[in-house]
């Protein structure tokens, strides 16, 4: 009786202790689902205005030492909600009829950008163990114990009592406000409330003002638990929330709260109970560490995979969505057999001249940017194949190249095994691992397939990092992940100078098996699949099966790519290297660029490290965080641009240069119709075929 | 003779609303055979139901005597069930000698990613002959490098038929191919699709909503309304049945 009674008072401490962020998570999930249902976009970048609600209070606060109430109203009450009105004005509110995709892929982008952005601003710096402070003086050390089990800080209670204040709030609204009514229409069905004649994108607008307030809010709230204020924190919270809104199938408000709630709660009751269970089961103890912070991850993950209804059960609400035209065709498929010879020739001079002043003048700053450039285009290959061919949007690509990176440290260190035959294992495990996670979540597609890989990615940040076997546990965080350079057929690849031409080597060969790929069996599946699915399997394509080999394909080369990174740097130094945060942006820098082609790889991979050396610091004296703002908001354009941007302007420049060498050519003057990115005749097709999906509609300048 | 395709009983609910109700039909090796109704009747409904984009809620698909209930669309097709959409259903990026390419690879089933690793991925001497084959009879060669997006709707249609005519069906189930189209082109198709189907001998599932075609092209047909079969036989008897007009005058006195 004794022990039953201590477990009750265990677990009502567990609850009372996990109450507080589960309000918080409550808050950015009732956020989350409010701006998926109003306007179906499913905003990652929450996370990111959570973020800079934080920072500004914390910057009024303690840098300009307003006092708390200025500094809380001018970082929730002003700027969070002054920020969503900014993106739905000025971003979502034209992307209504973009794909949903399209506008996850805008939103990572934001997620990017937003703190970056901020941060450059605000000349906001996040000084490490200057902690947060809360809203109440004193957060951290004034206690109350009103139940005599479980003593809540100020700071806690200021997190459930404003948060749950919040919520109560918007439930009145809904309740008796009319612009309340309107927008729970608006959440249980925009296209009967738009029917009923309401206004849909003044509902969306003040759906965005109010979840973005409670973003802001919500960020200020958690702010204290965290030592040092950073962006990739707040974005896990995010995840943590997204997993709560799952629970509500992501269109439940009610459920969403729920979910919040549930999730702090069931992690305050694994801390409590797992440690205790694990002493008398040692097998617990691996767990005891890892599953407590990979709880929402998995909870995330396994909705989606066990409960795919979510899928149908919030497909996009706008009627309209993803009927924009599909992307034009490559530039390479419409420019004149003249052009490709004229642009392959000033393209290998280039290159030639480039190869030239690195070898013959690059100092060992240079050279190792020049090696990480060519490093990330082979690993941004891996994003060409999943979402260039695939049409997949990935966000754990990071988490492939850490498996490559890790899998090479490891087998040296255990088995002596050479790097480079270690680089080629570990593209097999990236491979596999890939294809054991594709099995369950392709079935999802689009949006899903993305949140899925970004749970995965979180899940292996972690938990799988501080396996013993995977990230070398405590060994290595007492000695680091120390790679060598290889030594192959008497070349030291110790010199920066030879161990360029091999990564170069590399590079190429991954670029003529990517295209390979591309022209045979395996890419044309894929093309139809992205053309039209349904189509494909009515021919007898298996759309898992392809798409399964692909992300196994797309994870090797990520695999291969981050093994590579790990012998340059002689450490896998996946802090700094392979976080989910840094997926991400390598996903946005990828796709914004263009997904499609090898040079879009190469591109990114340039974009990734030389352009913030030399342009952003050597030509415009900026800081490099301003990458993070330019590819960021530059994803903004994917929506209408979803080939990317380097695409269409090479398509936009080809079909000038194409209709500058018809001119001066005078055989083409009388005969040709006219090159054929010629808009004109562009125009004439779309009419001609208006009832085709696959109408072109681009090429109007 | 044992049908090639018997559906048997076929019911479909969506969300307690009755679809179909008892639907039985049967298609014949080599026949050519007419579903037409009214707007709403379930033609569409149970044209999913056979290539097995709907599961129906009771009743059987046997194809070749086999039950392909179960199967999901992909393997139906490898079986020999070939399939046009309505609405174009074609590959962006494409062009109309690639969709036929492609169709061709699936059905000899020899691609595979290491194929395509050591260089042994593209079209194969063999396939583009193939492939031209089918353009040829379909009138298309003269544009088989055409993107797709320069199409008319009407040529669109035919690269579905030959995409279809790829897997070499069995069984091709067209789904209101004169939709779009008007009449000399509607005409044009049906002559081309009587010319190709007399000499590969597959058989046909017209659903239509243009009664001429109907009875032009095909020998038998059904007449589903409000989710049944309200009659059937030889396609001249059946057009002339009373009912049938009457489900068809019944539609034309409202409007």
């Amino acid at each position: 009786m004794l022990i039953a009674a201590s477990v009750g008072e265990d677990v009502f401490r567990a609850v009372l202790q996990g109450t507080p962020p589960g309000a918080v998570f409550a808050l950015i999930a009732l956020g989350f689902v409010l701006t998926y249902k109003t306007s179906g976009v499913f905003n990652l970048a929450f996370g990111a205005q959570a973020y800079v609600s934080a920072a500004m209070y914390f910057k009024a606060k303690v840098e300009w030492e307003w006092p708390t109430f200025w500094a809380f109203f001018i970082s929730v009450v002003v700027l969070a909600p002054l920020i969503g009105l900014v993106l739905e004005r000025v971003v979502f509110r034209h992307l209504r009829t973009a794909s949903a995709i399209a506008k996850l892929v805008v939103a990572i982008g934001l997620t990017v950008a937003i703190p970056a952005l901020f941060e450059l601003i605000a000349g906001f710096e996040a000084v490490a163990g200057q902690t947060p402070e809360g809203i109440l003086p004193d957060g951290a050390r004034v206690f109350y114990d009103p139940f005599g089990v479980y003593p809540w800080s100020r700071n806690e209670l200021a997190q459930m009592l404003v948060a749950i204040t919040a919520m109560l709030l918007l439930g009145a609204m809904f309740r008796f406000t009319s612009v309340g009514l309107s927008m729970r229409a608006v959440v249980e069905s925009p296209r009967l409330a738009e029917l009923a004649g309401v206004n849909s994108n003044r509902i969306s607008s003040l759906a965005w003002v109010v979840s973005s307030l409670f973003a802001g809010l919500a960020g200020v709230l958690i702010a204290p638990r965290f030592n040092t204020l950073s962006a990739s924190d707040f974005f896990n919270i995010m995840v943590v929330a997204i997993a709560a809104a799952a629970i509500g199938k992501l269109v439940s408000l009610p459920w969403a709260v729920v979910g919040g709630f549930a999730l702090g709660i069931t992690i305050s009751l694994f801390t409590t109970f797992l440690p205790r269970w694990s002493d008398s089961a040692s097998w617990l103890r691996p767990f005891q560490e890892n599953l407590t912070p990979a709880l929402p991850f998995v909870v995330l993950f396994g909705i989606m995979v066990l409960w795919p209804s979510i899928r149908r059960s919030s497909e996009s609400s706008d009627p309209l969505s993803g009927v924009d035209p599909p992307p034009p065709a490559l530039a390479s498929a419409v420019r004149s057999p003249r052009l490709t010879l004229a642009t392959r020739v000033v393209g290998v001079a280039l290159l030639g001249f480039l190869a030239y002043l690195v070898f013959a003048t690059a100092d060992v700053s240079w050279m190792f940017l020049v090696i990480q450039a060519v490093i990330m285009s082979t690993i941004f290959l891996s994003i060409t194949v999943i979402t260039g061919f695939a049409g997949q949007i990935s966000l754990c690509q990071a988490t492939f190249a850490a498996i490559g990176g890790f899998a090479v440290f490891q087998l040296a260190d255990r088995w002596d095994i050479p790097v480079l035959l270690g680089a080629l294992i570990g593209a097999a495990i990236a491979a596999v691992v890939g294809a054991l996670l594709a099995l369950p979540v392709l079935r999802l597609g689009g949006v899903w397939f993305a949140i899925a890989t970004l749970a995965f990615a979180f899940f292996f940040d972690a938990v799988m990092i501080k396996f013993s076997w995977v990230g070398g546990g405590d060994t290595s965080l007492l000695q680091g992940t120390r790679v060598e350079r290889p030594t192959m057929l008497g070349v030291d690849f110790n010199s920066d100078k030879s161990f360029l031409v091999l990564v170069i080597v590399v590079f190429i060969i991954v670029s003529l098996l990517v295209i390979r790929v591309r022209e045979g069996t395996v890419g044309r599946t894929l093309q139809a699949l992205r053309g039209s699915e349904a189509a494909a399997e009515s021919i007898g394509v298996s759309p898992v099966s392809a798409r399964v080999t692909a992300f196994a394909l797309s994870a090797s080369i990520a695999g291969l790519g981050g093994a590579l990174l790990s012998i340059q740097q002689q450490n896998v130094n996946y802090a700094g290297n392979f976080s989910p945060f840094a997926g991400l942006f390598w996903t946005v820098l990828v796709v914004t660029l263009s997904a499609r082609t090898i040079g879009g790889a190469v591109m990114a991979g340039i974009s990734f490290g030389l352009f913030e050396r030399a342009v952003l610091r050597n030509v415009f004296h900026l800081s490099g965080k301003w990458r993070f703002v330019l590819f960021g908001l530059a994803a903004s354009q994917y929506a209408r641009h979803p080939e990317g941007i380097l695409e269409y302007g090479k398509r936009r420049s080809f079909g000038r240069l194409d209709a500058l060498i018809d001119r001066m050519d005078p055989r083409s003057n009388t005969s040709e119709p006219g090159p054929p990115a010629d808009p004109e005749s562009t125009a004439a097709s779309v009419e001609e075929t208006a009832d085709a999906p696959g109408a072109n509609t681009e090429g109007t300048p | 003779m044992t049908a090639l395709l018997e559906a048997r009983g076929i019911e479909k609910d969506f969300r307690g609303i009755r679809a179909l109700t008892a639907v039985d039909i049967a298609v014949g090796e080599g026949e050519r055979v007419g579903l037409i109704g009214p707007n709403g009747a379930g033609k569409t409904t149970l044209f999913n139901c056979i290539s097995g984009v709907l599961k129906p809620n009771d009743g059987v698909v046997l194809f070749g005597g086999n039950d392909i209930g179960s199967l999901a669309v992909n393997r139906r097709a490898l079986l020999g069930i070939g399939r046009t959409f309505q609405r174009l259903e074609l590959f962006n990026d494409s062009t109309v000698r690639e969709h036929l390419l492609i169709a061709e690879r699936v059905r000899l089933g020899t691609g595979s990613l290491w194929k395509d690793l050591i260089g042994l991925g593209r079209p194969t001497n063999d396939e583009i002959r193939v492939c031209d084959d089918m353009l040829e009879m379909l009138g298309l060669l003269e544009i088989r490098n055409e993107p797709i997006e320069a199409l008319s709707l009407g040529q669109g249609r035919l690269v579905e038929v030959g995409r279809a005519l790829m897997t070499r069906p069995r069984m091709l189930l067209l789904d209101e191919p004169s939709s779009g189209l008007d009449r000399a082109e509607t005409a044009a198709l049906a002559r081309t699709l009587r010319e190709v189907q007399e000499r590969q001998r597959f058989a046909i599932l017209l659903v239509e909503h243009d009664v001429e075609l109907v009875a032009d092209f095909t020998e038998r047909c059904y007449v589903l309304d409000f989710g049944e079969v309200v009659a059937s036989g030889p396609t001249a008897g059946v057009l002339a049945d009373p009912i049938v007009r009457r489900a068809y005058l019944g539609d034309m006195d409202l409007t």
